[in-house]
């Protein structure tokens, strides 16, 4: 028997009135002169956002949750092996189309499943000039309103049986995926384990794939390292080689903290909304509590320092799409043998789906249409619109 | 004419009443099950803490700030260059030895001057047996009770630039230093800017040294060949500890203060917990008392710049220098090295060697906050350093500090 509920986001009035009353007591650090946003968030931006939070935002709250409400939203248990049962978040939107292509989006920090909200309708819309997808968008253990794991070790093989016990619950036996930030190295995960038998096709948006990453064939190593020296990099590869310097440099301190210390820092995330107002706001209305969505950086890079640039081979069709604003802007050189699409826009950044819906569903819709080597993936599931 | 100024201590009653308020809205995370220490300080320390914060700390608030108050304290005006006036705090109190050597003391983050408070005594104790010291220790800029720099580029060089005026408007025109952590950085630059014509000895109890590297083939040689003791091998283990595990609070203040700023100046518990966890793990099993932890903490949550303000220096330093702690290590003028088996960053002896190394001394028991927990230890390796018979006895011309024998008085 299903444990299926369908989820309606009903903050309690206590909890905003809490949130209310630490607002009011907000305290703001200085700021340095021409500080500009080297330093760090700038306190200008902060402190209208906290005000704008304080007088209109949270006063407003109700229409704001009733906004996101619009999203069809359930919950239901899924078991972990090791861990229990967790009851997961998700949202779940078919499309008009019988054999649409089921998709699952995972979302990673600080996003979450409103991530969803704007390629959702593109997603399903029913065309015959292009496929359309059922669509699934859990909230992560740890986030949104998902329970969060309570015993240590929640690494990425947990978080891919969840979604993929997740596809399986609603009756998707065979699906693809499409995921960004954790969402990327969990649905390459969900390729790996269950790719072919159940996974059909993954497009990770932040592909990772440094010439000098270990391999399991030499004469491929070699001959990658080859073209890095000899055939150089373009215009466009070099400034995005810059920018993935710069956030190793420059960028990495979260990651380095929350890979290593998440409860020290999660006192300051769980307690001050001031540290919230730089992150999505959801994360401080989420079941589990800011604090557990940093675990994920401790439990992935613990069970793998090199969890973002080794392993990186799956068997089934994979796709990439490259945005100019991704964190790491990765290079065409890519060892992946079953990658069916390599596509490169020219506006964008982390999170695809909030900032460029129409490039990333353009993407997803090439990507398994007709006439592309991912087209029929899933058998009998192509999403055209019979007409 | 001097702005110096005697300074006490106050905190306004609004101020202690928002702390109150804060407090009692505290929301804490949860912990996942079995944690220890492995994901930062533990839910349970924090809570207690928090929960001793609330009841009973913060009510009598007014009993510990009269006890921080023993110290004597002072403010006065510092010029430097390029960045205006700061106002500096400080601690200042003299030997009864007339010519005790003066000392400045300077603490590193998350110290502050407070940790002179144990060494203070025993440094001015006058003796027939041991130099004394005239001792000043300074809130940093940003620190304590001291103003903070408002322009971007508040490096190493206006650190010791501060550091040497206060000696030099206090009247000492030479003098030696002691410091840990970012004192260690700190009172280095110093011996290499003001070494010779003020500042004449250094000593610091946080030591860095240069890993073998091909610049230096001998320093290769001897790593194969001659290996590492047992000692020396815990020392890199933990060394390597920090490096892996513990550094992700440098690398987010070095490079994006402000955005950590938010929540440390917002969230008393978020910065107890940033803070404790430090004091937990740097120091030698150090057996801390509630009060201790939240003087401590008190400091940065009531200092005059916020505490937004402490974690700049990382960003100043290490973006003018990324490798400010491994390059640059040599100081024309005698200097001291001890060494604490829990200190952060534990490295082999022979990695030590710096021209004018005139003293060192191993400890079996002390971590990175040696004058808070070893006072005794390093007062004593001060003493030996500057005391008759060694290498740097006399540095400071005329200023020995040893008291004269009753029989010589007259």
């Amino acid at each position: 028997m299903s444990t299926e509920a369908p989820f309606t986001i009903a903050i309690p009035d206590n909890d905003l009135e809490f949130l209310r009353k630490k607002l009011e007591l907000t305290r703001l650090p200085d700021e340095l002169e021409e500080a500009g946003h080297e330093y760090g968030a700038p306190l200008a931006d902060v402190q209208r956002l906290a005000k704008y939070w304080q007088d209109e935002y949270l006063p407003k709250w109700r229409e704001h949750e009733a906004r996101l409400n619009d999203l069809p939203q359930f919950t239901r248990d899924i078991e972990v092996e090791g861990f229990g049962t967790l009851n997961i978040h998700y949202v779940h939107k078919k499309s008009e189309v019988a054999d649409a292509i089921p998709l699952l989006f995972v979302h990673g920090w600080p996003g979450s499943f409103i991530e969803v909200r704007k390629i959702l309708p593109l997603l399903i819309q029913a065309s015959s000039d292009h496929p359309s997808f059922h669509v699934v968008a859990l909230s992560l253990p740890g986030y949104g309103f998902s329970d969060n794991p309570k015993k240590k070790g929640f690494a990425v093989g947990q978080y891919a049986e969840v979604c993929n016990k997740l596809m399986l619950a609603l009756g998707y036996n065979e699906y693809i995926t499409q995921g960004g930030d954790w969402g990327s190295l969990i649905t390459r995960k969900m390729a790996q384990v269950y790719g072919a038998r159940i996974a059909k096709g993954g497009t990770p948006t932040c592909p990772f794939a440094p010439p000098t990453q270990r391999r399991s064939t030499q004469p491929q190593a070699a001959l990658s390292i080859l073209s890095h020296f000899i055939l150089g990099y373009t215009e466009k590869e070099k400034a995005g080689l810059k920018r993935s310097m710069l956030f190793q440099e420059h960028g990495i301190g979260y990651f380095k903290e929350q890979a290593t210390q998440p409860q020290t820092l999660g006192y300051s995330l769980a307690d001050s909304p001031g540290r919230g107002s730089d992150l999505d706001i959801h994360l401080l209305v989420s079941k589990a509590g800011p604090t557990a969505s940093t675990r994920i950086y401790f439990e992935i890079t613990k069970q793998n320092p090199l969890a973002f640039s080794t392993d990186l081979a799956t068997p089934i069709p994979t796709g990439y799409s490259y945005f100019p604003k991704e964190i790491a802007v990765s290079l065409t050189s890519d060892e992946n043998p079953e990658l069916g699409l390599r596509i490169r826009d020219d506006k964008g950044g982390h999170f695809a789906a909030w900032e460029v819906p129409d490039a990333l569903v353009g993407d997803l819709r090439k990507m398994f249409g007709k006439g592309s080597r991912a087209f029929g993936v899933v058998p009998g599931k192509t999403g055209y619109q019979q007409n």
